[in-house]
């Protein structure tokens, strides 16, 4: 295996890691709100309309901060 | 992916593809809402019953909002401008070859998404000032009321700039996922890919409308 050693080799390294941990702290979260919200819609059914709008709302959030990771990442790759 | 077609007036830089496709999408808007509003009648037809339903799940979403019918024009031209400019991306618009860029949704140049969340911010701060003065931003003489004051100023830096680059991101993430999936899938599989991001062009809409309308709700509320 080859010795990685120039700036712009590792910047494909900080790509990967750019997506991948951004991906693991989108992942918790979703998992987190999904949780919530299906617990609260067996505890409470006639919620689930109210709760659904706010559920996706968050879930949307909580994905856009593993798009930012990824948008870095396409910055670092494609510099 | 990411590249535009620069042109220059004068001395500004201008992104040619973005402002047409931004144009085509704003005269979407404008021409179909005056066509489902002509003839307005107690007995609506059904042109002007799917105009009503529109503005009553906006009427919906600012409820929650001191006189939030006040709000409407602008929360729901936001919404119906991002849901058509995000949907533009997926149509065969970008058939039409460039020579670099393309006719893709107008939201992946980060300029536009910046110049609405910069719409949003100053319509807020507008309204805030307008409500309560000074104490919008300034919650009185003592160390707590000057934290606020300086988390006040760091939110006006942090709220256009996470609207910007969620709605920016979001869009050329996903015209990227549909590139890649073209490039790797002969037939058909790219599809579900393409359906996914109708529905995303949908979610970003409707979040960017509900943080706008979030705002502007802390903004004139009354202090607890």
């Amino acid at each position: 295996m080859e010795e990685v050693k120039t700036v712009s080799e590792m910047v494909y390294i900080g790509a990967g890691l750019a997506v991948g941990l951004a991906a693991m702290g989108a992942g918790i979260g979703l998992g987190i709100a999904t949780k919530g919200f299906m617990e609260g819609a067996a505890r409470q059914p006639e919620l689930i309309e109210n709760l659904q709008s706010k559920f996706i709302l968050g879930a949307a959030l909580a994905e856009a901060c593993g798009i930012y990771g990824l948008l870095i990442a396409l910055i670092l790759s494609f510099k | 992916m990411g590249e535009h077609w620069v042109g220059y007036i004068g001395n500004l830089q201008v992104h040619w593809d973005t402002l047409i496709t931004m144009w085509v999408a704003m005269l979407f808007v404008i021409i179909s809402s005056l066509l489902l509003t002509r003839k307005l009648s107690v007995i609506p037809g059904k042109a002007q019953a799917f105009a009503e339903s529109m503005l009553k799940f906006f009427m919906g979403n600012l409820s929650s909002v001191k006189d939030g019918k006040k709000h409407i024009p602008i929360v729901a031209s936001l919404f119906l401008f991002i849901l058509v400019a995000n949907l533009m991306g997926q149509l065969p618009l970008r058939l039409i070859h460039l020579k670099e860029g393309e006719f893709a949704s107008p939201t992946n140049d980060i300029n536009l998404t910046a110049a609405l969340a910069v719409i949003v911010l100053i319509y807020y701060l507008y309204y805030g000032f307008k409500e309560k003065g000074i104490h919008a931003i300034w919650h009185g003489f003592s160390v707590s009321g000057i934290i606020m004051l300086f988390v006040e100023l760091l939110e006006m830096i942090t709220r256009p700039l996470s609207l910007a680059v969620r709605l920016f991101a979001n869009i050329l993430a996903g015209e990227i996922l549909v590139m890649v999936m073209i490039s790797m899938f002969a037939i058909a599989l790219p599809i579900p890919f393409m359906l996914f991001e109708i529905f995303v062009a949908f979610l970003q809409a409707f979040v960017f409308m509900m943080l706008s309308v979030a705002y502007i709700s802390t903004a004139v509320s009354e202090e607890h």
